[in-house]
């Protein structure tokens, strides 16, 4: 082991070791690879004998592109991080990742290269763990970069970036995760310049009719599925406006038994579109699984509908198009988003946020394609504000990105300025933490209350919403009732039928939580908070009521109480509503004596006729003491709303109610003088007594603390 | 101190032989017990005030029930002045070489300061829920009733190697099985730590903990000074334990102090006892039951603290967390009662009631078997 240490070590110091060696790492995705690709191409540029070796994992995104680009290319094995908790993956994750470290170990002492400059991925952990190895044994000279795309590190980027020599910063956001960070910006290959539209359309495989403004959508080297399914069930619409578009579409590499991109365009095409849709679309929709010569695509586009990854971000920006984004959501760090926002807050961009539904068995990201056609449209009927959006973008780059991090891995100190900190990023705060804020709100403001005004950015509140609406269909009820909770509260209303769909879902919960009470798979509490959220969202309809009517035949009890709740918030509606009060009045005989409270409540605010009258009454010899206060509330709310007028017969009934209670409210005097006292701070400047005057200040300043 | 200076003079002087009173275990009880509530009479308003200058006061936890509001700023801690009186009023009276006396000490010692720790923690945070974490106070609770379980059916058990594993239950004479040590050391850890919980969860109301917990060492004393004594344990077909007997003045000097806290505890309370009293109680309660024989009679003994502890767990257990539900209005049953509508100092009575009456029938057990 020590002999071998030695002989590597010594290979390091090999005289021809001096010759520039890199090697290059980073991949599962076209975003990891091109950059790492571009940083080489600066490299190569400076010093052209530089010899270069790719390490990547087989069959992803890097065995199609380097091997194009003409790099050696190398396989190690490696794995996504499969999570913190235990499972078989987890085993197979460190088992790949042994294997791979030790692939690359024996790769790096063969090779012995000066620099490794990687670009995260999963892929490039192994190498940069081998590395990192390598070079605090002290057997290898070796400098290590790691370039970040994201204005959210990822996770491997994240843990290792300590122990590398330098991180190459995309965002100056980012620069609060690493104190070694250089803010570089984003590397675009040399091919993606910008080209005259004109040259741009000769050198095209397709033609393009005169006249027509170019729609460009794609998700990414390896396709995007809600981007794919959104623009073809879009296509319908967009079809009514063939004259004067163009639809150009990457759907992407991808070819995994997950998804497999193109075939499932076309089938969603012919589905669609039916029979002809060959005939339809000619002259209108052109499709790839990918455009190798991407820059000419997009000098010819008026607007590019696309993922927020970092590196078509820059890529556009380069090239300065308008860009209607859709971010990929629950990434880490919901890095995705916080792109899309960058590049919105700049002007640049539109966002559209995909639904979570349920479909073919499964949970999928889907986009309505009336929604993005829509949308599409609107932008492109507003010249003046694609130019604008078009100028924005291009300024969002940063230049000179790879001289950047060509002077960075010299280390000649060439670009001194531009390392500036910036404030981070505002949070997108997390879903329980959102749930306080908005709570609280919602309980200081009552009906008035809205979330926007909160969350403080429209944005930002539809992507909660759309985080939330995908909390509704998850296995564990936990989450699912932190969505219905934060549903209501962003009053999300076009969840409603949801909503009300889950209300009345009656699948049977599992034997085991049946035999100790539990009754559905949407258990009690869901159904309660789902009672509750259509009070915050304040939105009334029959299919409400409806539902509303059923809640108060809910076999839990507080599902029942809610909906007399419910029924009470919505009185001004509901106000002589026969079947309603039908309903309360049964409610008044309720085992519960919670529901019954609330069931009185509501029958004082919504009942017209005398028998609601005479059923509060005849509750004056209720057991419990809230019951019969509850009653009276019923009958004082009734005569305030002016359907019950106070007569003698009325009084007497009303002398017959127990009056004796078995609950009191304490008051403690000290306690209220204080609180009283303490209203009087509120606003004007109080007087400064613990100011130094006379002996014994000492001792009213400490107690004042 | 005074029980040893009392022995050692005795036998010097007929004019000294006035002090062979100490060795009767009734005296010695009754003056513990005087010499604690004494101890908490003198102390208690020092005490609480100073108690309110450190601002160890109680914070504020989200229950649920409108009351407990008006109830942020009183202060707590007031285990220590319990704990304070009892060990003062036994190292006056005690015999130190006894050992259920050291085992009964140490459990109160233990779990007063761990409860001490977790009310410093509260206050800390300025947090009623967020002292220690639920794992570190079990673990430190399950250490402690690891060891004593194992003292309990090891070689050097109090009771005697014979008894040590036994099961004997109330109405029944004789043991009705032996089921080893690890079994019965199993049984004694998971009983020690759900007890000392048990007063933990029941102390939510002013009085309610400590009122039951009065009734309760009081019986148990009782017991010790049966089953202490050989002739009474003789008659009413009890094993003689020797030395048991001490637990009486423990239970005495306990007595005493409870007492002496209702008097600033009772509704409106101007202290609680916060964690470092109910642990520390529960404690003393769950080694005392053991350590006299009296496990299986707790569940009735203390029933009242059996129900807050099962009703809050089933309800947190169970229901919120598992299948999505609650099963009672509120929990634990102190809660329960009271958003049904029965007044906070109804409650407590009410449930002062239930547990006298349950403390009776316990009693009831010495003689009916």
């Amino acid at each position: 082991m020590a002999v071998a240490a030695l002989a590597a070590a010594l290979r390091w110091k090999r005289p021809e070791a001096s010759q520039a060696r890199v090697v290059l790492s980073g991949g599962g995705t076209g975003g990891h690879v091109n950059p790492a690709l571009a940083i080489a191409e600066g490299i190569k540029a400076r010093e052209p004998q530089t010899k270069f070796l790719y390490i990547g994992v087989r069959n992803k995104a890097e065995s199609v592109i380097v091997t194009k680009a003409g790099y050696d290319l190398r396989y190690v094995c490696s794995e996504g991080y499969p999570g913190l908790r235990p499972s078989f993956k987890t085993f197979r994750f460190l088992f790949k990742l042994c294997v791979g470290i030790v692939q690359s170990l024996v790769i790096l002492t063969v090779f012995t290269p000066r620099w490794i400059v990687a670009t995260g991925g999963y892929v490039s952990a192994p190498v940069i763990m081998a590395a990192v190895l390598l070079k605090k044994l002290r057997i290898a000279r070796v400098k290590i970069f790691l370039h970040e795309q994201n204005s959210i590190p990822g996770q491997l980027n994240a843990l290792m970036g300590r122990w590398v020599d330098k991180v190459l910063l995309t965002f100056p956001q980012t620069l609060s995760f690493f104190p070694n960070g250089a803010v570089v910006g984003y590397p675009i290959r040399h091919s993606i310049v910008p080209v005259g539209e004109e040259e741009a359309r000769k050198r095209l495989s397709f033609a393009i009719p005169e006249g027509r403004l170019v729609v460009f959508a794609f998700g990414g080297s390896q396709g995007a599925r809600t981007i794919n399914r959104a623009i073809v069930d879009a296509l319908p619409y967009l079809l009514e406006h063939r004259e004067r578009l163009f639809i150009v579409h990457g759907s992407g590499l991808a070819c995994s038994s997950g998804y497999n991109a193109a075939e499932d365009t076309l089938r969603r095409i012919s589905k669609v579109l039916g029979e002809d849709s060959p005939g339809l679309l000619s002259q209108f929709y052109y499709r790839k699984d990918y455009f190798h010569n991407i820059a000419e695509i997009y000098s010819i586009s008026s607007l590019i509908v696309c993922r927020s990854g970092a590196g078509s971000l820059n890529e556009i920006s380069r090239i300065g198009k308008p860009v209607l984004l859709i971010p990929k959501a629950n990434l880490p760090g919901d890095h995705q988003v916080m792109n899309a926002r960058a590049m919105r807050n700049a002007g640049a961009a539109e966002i559209l946020f995909e639904d979570t539904v349920m479909e073919e068995g499964g949970l999928l990201e889907y986009l309505d394609g009336r929604v993005l056609a829509e949308k599409i449209l609107a932008l492109l009927e507003d010249r003046p504000r694609l130019k604008e959006m078009a100028e924005k973008s291009r300024a969002f780059l940063r230049r000179e990105a790879i001289e950047r991090i060509v002077s960075e891995i010299f280390d000649d100190k060439r670009f001194a300025d531009g390392n500036g900190r910036v404030a981070p990023f505002r949070d997108l705060v997390g879903n329980c933490r959102l749930l306080r804020m908005l709570g609280q709100a919602h309980a200081a403001f009552g009906r008035s209350f809205d979330p926007a005004l909160v969350v403080d950015d429209g944005d930002d509140l539809a992507y909660y919403r759309h985080r939330a609406a995908g909390l509704l269909s998850q296995k564990g009820w936990q989450e699912r009732n932190l969505g219905v909770k934060l549903i209501g509260l962003t009053r999300h209303s076009e969840k409603i039928p949801t909503l009300l769909q889950m209300l009345s879902d009656r699948t049977p919960a599992s034997l085991a939580r049946r035999m100790f009470g539990g009754d559905f798979e949407q258990v009690g509490f869901i159904r309660r908070n789902i009672v509750n959220a259509l009070m915050v969202i304040d939105r009334f309809g029959p299919e409400v009521e409806k539902h509303l009517l059923d809640a108060m035949e809910d076999p839990y009890f507080e599902v029942r109480a809610q909906a007399c709740r419910a029924v009470t918030h919505f009185g001004a509606l509901l106000v002589g509503n026969v079947s309603c009060v039908q309903a309360l009045v049964e409610r008044l005989e309720d085992s519960c004596f919670e529901v019954v409270i609330e069931a009185a409540r509501a029958l004082g605010e919504i009942g017209t006729e005398p028998g609601a009258v005479r059923s509060l009454l005849s509750m004056n010899q209720a057991h419990y003491w809230q019951v019969r206060n509850a009653a009276l509330q019923g009958i004082k709310r009734m005569i305030e709303r002016g359907v019950l007028t106070p007569s003698d017969r009325l009084m007497a009934d009303l002398s017959s109610f127990i009056l004796t209670s078995t609950d009191f409210r304490p008051h403690f005097q000290i306690k209220e003088t204080y609180s009283a006292l303490r209203k009087c701070f509120e606003g004007g400047d109080a007087i400064d007594y613990c100011r130094p005057t006379a002996a014994g200040s000492h001792k009213v300043a400490g107690k004042a603390k | 101190m005074i029980y040893e200076l009392c022995k050692f003079l005795a036998p010097y002087s007929v004019s000294f032989s006035f002090f062979r009173l100490v060795n009767y275990i009734t005296f010695r009880a009754i003056m513990s017990a005087l010499t604690s509530v004494i101890f908490i009479f003198l102390f208690s308003r020092r005490f609480i005030l100073l108690v309110h200058r450190k601002c160890l006061l109680d914070q504020v936890r989200e229950t649920g029930v409108a009351s407990v509001f008006d109830k942020r700023g009183t202060p707590t801690m007031g285990g220590v002045l319990i704990i304070g009186a009892v060990l003062i009023s036994m190292a006056l009276w005690g015999d130190w070489r006894n050992p259920f006396l050291l085992c009964s000490v140490a459990g109160m010692l233990w779990f007063g300061l761990l409860g001490l720790w977790d009310d410093i923690a509260k206050v800390k945070q300025k947090s009623g829920d967020r002292g220690l974490s639920e794992r570190t106070k079990l673990v430190l609770q399950g250490l402690f009733s690891l060891i004593f379980a194992w003292v309990c059916v090891g070689r050097c058990a109090p009771l005697g190697c014979a008894l040590a594993t036994k099961v004997c239950v109330p109405f029944y004479k004789f043991p009705i099985a032996d089921i080893g040590p690890v079994l019965y050391g199993l049984f004694i850890f998971l009983f020690v730590v759900f007890v000392s919980n048990a007063v933990n969860i029941t102390d939510g109301l002013d009085g309610l903990a400590i009122t039951p917990s009065i009734f309760v060492v009081a019986v148990l004393g009782v017991f010790a000074y049966v089953e202490g004594n050989r002739i009474y344990s003789a008659y009413l077909h009890y094993a003689y334990l020797r030395g048991a007997g001490e637990l009486m003045i423990f239970g005495a000097a306990f007595v005493g102090a409870g007492l002496g806290f209702l008097w600033y505890n009772a509704y409106p309370a101007q202290i609680f006892m916060g964690d470092t009293g109910s642990l520390a109680i529960g404690g003393t309660m769950a080694v005392m039951s053991v350590l006299l024989k009296q496990e299986f009679l707790f569940p009735l003994l203390g029933g009242l603290f059996i129900a807050e502890a099962l009703s809050s767990q089933i309800q947190d257990k169970i229901g919120v967390k598992w299948i999505g539900r609650r099963i009672f209005y509120r929990a634990p049953l102190h809660h329960n009662l009271q958003h049904k509508g029965i007044a906070e100092t109804k409650v407590v009575i009410r449930l002062w009631i239930v547990a006298g009456i349950l403390a009776l029938i316990s009693l009831a057990t010495i003689k009916l078997r």
